[in-house]
């Protein structure tokens, strides 16, 4: 048998820190998304897991690869709304790219 | 902001061009000219099929709209445009008929001659889409998003107002 581990993605994800839901309560509001849209067993599958963020207001998720269209839809689908700042296959790969970008201005900008 | 998205080129309403300065990849969304457009590149906005007229650029279309009225007003060239902060407050079945319905208004588009557009609706920065979850919703769709990039570039070039270089300074 191979030793054979699916691809993981990591997910950072933009939200309004000033709102009234906290990140775990995200978490768990996009696992009901996803289960809505795409059933139960893929969004098992997903192993969808909340990491976490030395930003304010960025949240990590992870998901797999295979699923990682499905968890997308479901973020864009998703009352409140969450932006996808990056996405990488590794944690740390992905705590530089998000450290990279100025969050605290970001933050106060208005379309 | 359209760096944060991954998105080269975002539209903005006109209300909010006053506290923004024009700048090469941002394009003004206005119902109708005036002058405020002579320092963006623009496109003129309708939201209502019966608000057509000749110089629209872009269709606001819901998806569960009759489209009928669709296939006799819309003219080669004119974009569509669906958008998604709407379905985040619709439940699963009318998100999963969102999703069946975007299908069906690309096909229509192409059979038109129009544009197909996906927009995020965003009146904020956390409302935003990246171009990967634009990419996603259009996979999910069953919308190759390459051709749909391609598309959207060239019908973008295609209109002159909406081009950087043919601004007034």
């Amino acid at each position: 048998m191979l030793n054979h581990r699916e691809k993981r993605r990591y997910v950072a994800l933009m939200y309004d820190s000033s709102g009234t839901y906290q990140p775990f309560q995200l978490h768990e509001k996009i696992g009901i998304r996803f289960r809505e849209l795409f059933g139960i067993f893929p969004m098992q599958s997903a192993m969808l897991k909340l990491y976490d963020s030395e930003f304010r207001n960025i949240m990590i998720v992870r998901c797999k690869l295979k699923y990682l269209d499905c968890f997308l839809v479901s973020l864009a689908l998703t009352e409140p709304p969450l932006t996808v700042v990056s996405i990488s296959g590794t944690l740390k790969k992905l705590r530089k790219n998000v450290s990279k970008k100025d969050f605290r201005n970001i933050k106060n900008i208005r379309s | 902001m359209s760096k944060l998205s991954d998105i080269d080129i975002i539209g903005i309403d006109s209300g909010n061009a006053a506290n923004t300065n024009p700048q090469e990849n941002i394009i003004l969304r206005i119902e109708k000219k005036n002058p405020i457009a002579d320092l963006f590149p623009y496109l003129i906005v309708a939201d209502n099929v019966r608000s057509l007229d000749g110089k629209t650029d872009l269709l606001v279309f819901d998806p569960f709209q009759g489209k009928d009225a669709l296939k006799i007003k819309a003219k080669r060239g004119l974009g569509i445009e669906i958008l998604v902060s709407p379905v985040r407050k619709l439940d699963a079945h009318l998100s999963a008929r969102w999703l069946r319905e975007l299908k069906s208004i690309y096909l229509l588009c192409q059979s038109n001659d129009c544009q197909f557009i996906l927009s995020s609706g965003a009146t904020s920065t956390n409302e935003m889409i990246s171009a990967r979850s634009f990419e996603s919703i259009l996979a999910v769709a069953g919308i190759d998003p390459r051709i749909y990039w391609r598309k959207l570039s060239e019908w973008l070039y295609s209109k002159t107002k909406a081009r950087w270089r043919y601004v007034k300074s």
